[in-house]
């Protein structure tokens, strides 16, 4: 692995349906030492998708500015993330007969089926971004390093992510435009579960859920490394229009009732619990049944989480085909940890232990800085952290990502 | 007020001929009903009504087998008979239930026939429930982007809103009746306004100052009241029901007629302070119309009906919806209250993210039928 040196300052912008966040930080000693962070609501996507490119310029413009302002450092170089439903992840595999006669494996030989799996064309249409280490395996049993190892066929895997290219090509020419070069891409749900997850968590098996405004994307470990990963294009706005279709109420006011009064589990003692708008009982503050916000919320957040469910069981299904998989406890010891401004809804992790059956809670990102210390920062938190990593278990292609520009621009 | 009849009510297809023909009975006198359909078989058991079989030749009595341009080509064949039917009346209102053929295919050339004639056309129309499956929905949405800009009123109607109010468990045929009833109701106690001898009647004509031109967006609400202060339940029913509401739909409008029909008990008074709650939520600043009616069966029950209507929009909603990216994306343009922006809301003009065949924009609620807590 041609690890690189690692810049002395490293800053990553996290592009959200609902808003974009950036973060500066020096790395002192392996340690990121925050110097500004940035925030700012982001337009022109809805769903995780781009629906307005100049308006998302701008606000991404906005919040890199600000952020110079604040850090008092100009940004060259960003970490830029990539979730939605644009983002897609496979499995891919590379073998290798072992060719020596004692069966011992080099690092020749692992290297090869390393470069195999690499070799696979993404779909037409797609680029391939990211490479994830999935675990080796010797003649059926799974192994860390191979090397040294005997055996006869060794199999190693990647969970590879690919993206639209238009999408990829959107994000380098935004970057481009603002004079900053974008050093990697980072998913943005593995990013979330690096900054609440342990690594002994990622071990034993856990699933990290980042419910964001316009999308849900999940990411699923086992035994230390990216088993599957998803996305789907539903969010906390659409529990926000779920609410203001509902009681007929404005979008605004949907999503300061859902802050307030919103809830992941419907209870009957909500039902007949009279609340009020605004509360200081002024012209034009009205009131509604608690039972029926809780109602609509509730219905919408565990339909997300049983998509979430199901996408995994498709996954899980398709990766261990011939054996069978429960998802349960004894699969995933550590159960479900949420993520994304929507894991702050009221009753999320019962909601979701009742959907997964599985022990749940929200996540909070592990920083210096209190001020991130909240569940919709983990992914922002999380790239900071995994840019320091920037090693295994992201693995770069053996294409450099100056390579990929040039491809796409052909200069 | 002569006691010719001064106002028509059509039923059209299926659907409508049903809505009509059961209301019929309870109508005054100055509403005259005619049903109209190719199915012979439908006419038939509307007994009493008078009929208009339309498209003999095309469907040989049949029905139009839910085809667009079979229900088109029927009003078209039978224009003359049908131009005959609505000479004459200064208000024409139009019943009919999207989806199938004649609705869908019918209404919007049929009110254009009213139009000519000089007719004030206040348009009904159910849209189908989402059980139906997708060709009637999408066929009712086209219908009725075609319809409105041939109607000066359109009240739309969605079943799957009235599906709401009905028990949860409840049968489909209750909730097809419940849309019905709905329908029925408001039709009722519009009508009732215009019966000679009503506490404040009001000329059918009159009603032209509030649905001045076709094509402007409508407002339509009812609700109804029982025992002490109905009046003032009903117009508080009628400023929360789902059809006034729903993200797209209008909120507040320049003309507004208000109509309450009472029991004996109810005084003038009780009527002019309903009045004054539905002013004091939907407007009406520009013109303000007041009918009031006493109908010895109702009891202490009160039903408060309300049409508003606000300038209609410079260019028809249908083309501003379609070439939304062209135009001007900052000017607020008033949009029909239609079958998707109700279900979708802020997601309306985003494209469709379907997943287990269904569009899981909509919100879970609709799609799962459940039934909320009504509001307290």
């Amino acid at each position: 692995m041609n690890k690189k040196s690692l810049p002395s300052f490293i800053t990553v912008i996290d592009i959200g349906t609902h808003k974009t966040t950036a973060l500066t930080a020096q790395v002192i000693d392996g340690r990121a030492r925050m110097l500004g962070f940035s925030e700012r609501r982001t337009d022109g996507v809805v769903k995780g998708t781009v629906i307005d490119v100049e308006k998302l310029h701008a606000s991404v413009h906005e919040v890199v500015n600000d952020l110079e302002r604040v850090s008092q450092r100009a940004v060259e170089q960003i970490y830029v993330s990539i979730a939605g439903p644009s983002v897609e992840g496979e499995r891919v595999k590379g073998i290798c007969i072992v060719p020596a006669h004692d069966g011992r494996i080099t690092k020749l030989d692992y290297q090869q089926a390393i470069d195999s799996a690499k070799r696979l064309e993404p779909p037409a249409g797609r680029i391939t971004l990211l490479h994830m280490r999935q675990p080796s395996i010797l003649d059926n049993k799974p192994v860390g390093n191979p090397v040294g190892q005997q055996g006869r066929r060794l199999e190693v895997s990647f969970w590879r992510i690919t993206m639209e290219e238009g999408n990829v090509r959107f994000r380098v020419s935004m970057a481009n435009g603002m004079s900053i070069t974008v050093r990697d891409f980072i998913l943005a749900s593995h990013a979330a579960a690096c900054a609440v997850t342990t690594d002994s968590e990622k071990q034993g098996g856990v699933c990290v859920i980042d419910i964001g405004a316009g999308t849900t994307d999940w990411v699923l470990y086992f035994k230390g490394h990216i088993l599957c990963s998803g996305s789907i294009a539903v969010g906390g706005e659409h529990i926000t229009n779920d609410l203001s279709i509902a009681l007929r109420i404005s979008r605004e006011t949907a999503e300061d009732l859902k802050l307030r009064f919103a809830s992941g589990l419907h209870r009957d003692q909500d039902v007949n619990q009279t609340i009020w708008k605004d509360g200081d009982k002024s012209v034009g503050d009205q009131q509604f049944n608690r039972g029926t916000i809780t109602q609509v919320s509730s219905l919408r957040y565990q339909e997300i989480l049983s998509f979430v469910r199901k996408d995994i069981i498709i996954q899980l299904e398709q990766i261990f085909s011939g054996h069978e998989v429960k998802l349960d406890q004894n699969f995933l010891p550590s159960g479900v940890i949420l993520t994304g401004g929507s894991a702050n809804l009221a009753d999320a992790a019962e909601a979701t232990q009742n959907v997964f059956g599985l022990s749940a809670r929200v996540g909070i990102p592990k920083f210096d800085n209190s001020s991130l210390q909240k569940s919709e920062y983990a992914g922002v938190v999380g790239m900071m952290i995994a840019a320091l990593e920037d090693a295994p278990p992201v693995v770069r292609r053996q294409k450099g990502f100056m390579d990929i520009l040039r491809d796409l621009f052909r200069f | 007020m002569s006691t010719t009849p001064s106002i028509l009510l059509v039923g059209l297809g299926g659907a409508g001929c049903g809505m009509v023909s059961r209301i019929a009975a309870n109508l005054p006198p100055v509403v005259r009903v005619a049903l109209i359909d190719t199915d012979a078989s439908v006419l038939n058991t509307t007994a009493g009504q008078e009929v208009f079989q339309i498209g003999r030749p095309l469907t040989r009595g049949m029905g139009t087998a839910g085809e667009i341009a079979v229900g088109q080509a029927a009003v078209e064949a039978d224009e003359p008979t049908l131009r005959r039917l609505f000479t004459g009346y200064s208000l024409v209102v139009l019943v009919t239930g999207l989806g199938g053929g004649m609705g869908s295919g019918g209404a919007a050339p049929l009110a254009n026939i009213a139009l000519d004639v000089g007719a004030t056309v206040l348009s009904f129309a159910t849209i189908p429930f989402s059980h139906e499956g997708e060709r009637r929905k999408r066929q009712a949405t086209e219908a009725l982007e075609k319809l409105a800009v041939k109607s000066h009123g359109l009240v739309v109607v969605e079943n799957d809103l009235l599906a709401l109010q009905v028990a949860a468990d409840a049968s489909l045929s209750a909730a097809f009746s419940a849309a019905d009833e709905w329908i029925a109701g408001s039709l009722r106690a519009l009508a009732s306004v215009f019966t000679p001898g009503a506490l404040v009647p009001v000329d059918p004509a009159a009603l032209k100052t509030i649905l001045e031109k076709p094509g402007s967006p409508t407002l339509f609400s009812y609700g109804v009241g029982q025992g002490s202060g109905a009046a003032l339940i009903a117009a508080k029913a009628a400023c929360d029901s789902s059809l006034a509401h729903g993200p797209g739909a209008i909120t507040k409008v320049g003309s507004l007629f208000v109509q309450v029909t009472g029991g004996l008990n109810m005084s003038a008074t009780d009527a002019f302070e309903a009045v004054s709650i539905i002013r004091k939520k939907f407007g009406g600043e520009k013109t303000t119309l007041l009918g009031a009616c006493v109908k010895p069966e109702l009891g202490d029950r009160v039903e408060v009906a309300v049409l508003g209507a606000s300038l209609p929009v410079p260019k028809p909603a249908t083309k501003t919806k379609k070439g939304a990216k062209g135009a001007d994306s900052n000017q607020p343009v008033f949009v029909f209250a239609t079958e998707e922006s109700i279900r979708r809301g802020i997601f309306s003009n985003t494209p469709l993210t379907f997943r287990d065949g269904a569009d899981i924009d909509v919100p879970t609620y609709i799609r799962k039928s459940v039934r909320l807590t009504p509001a307290s």
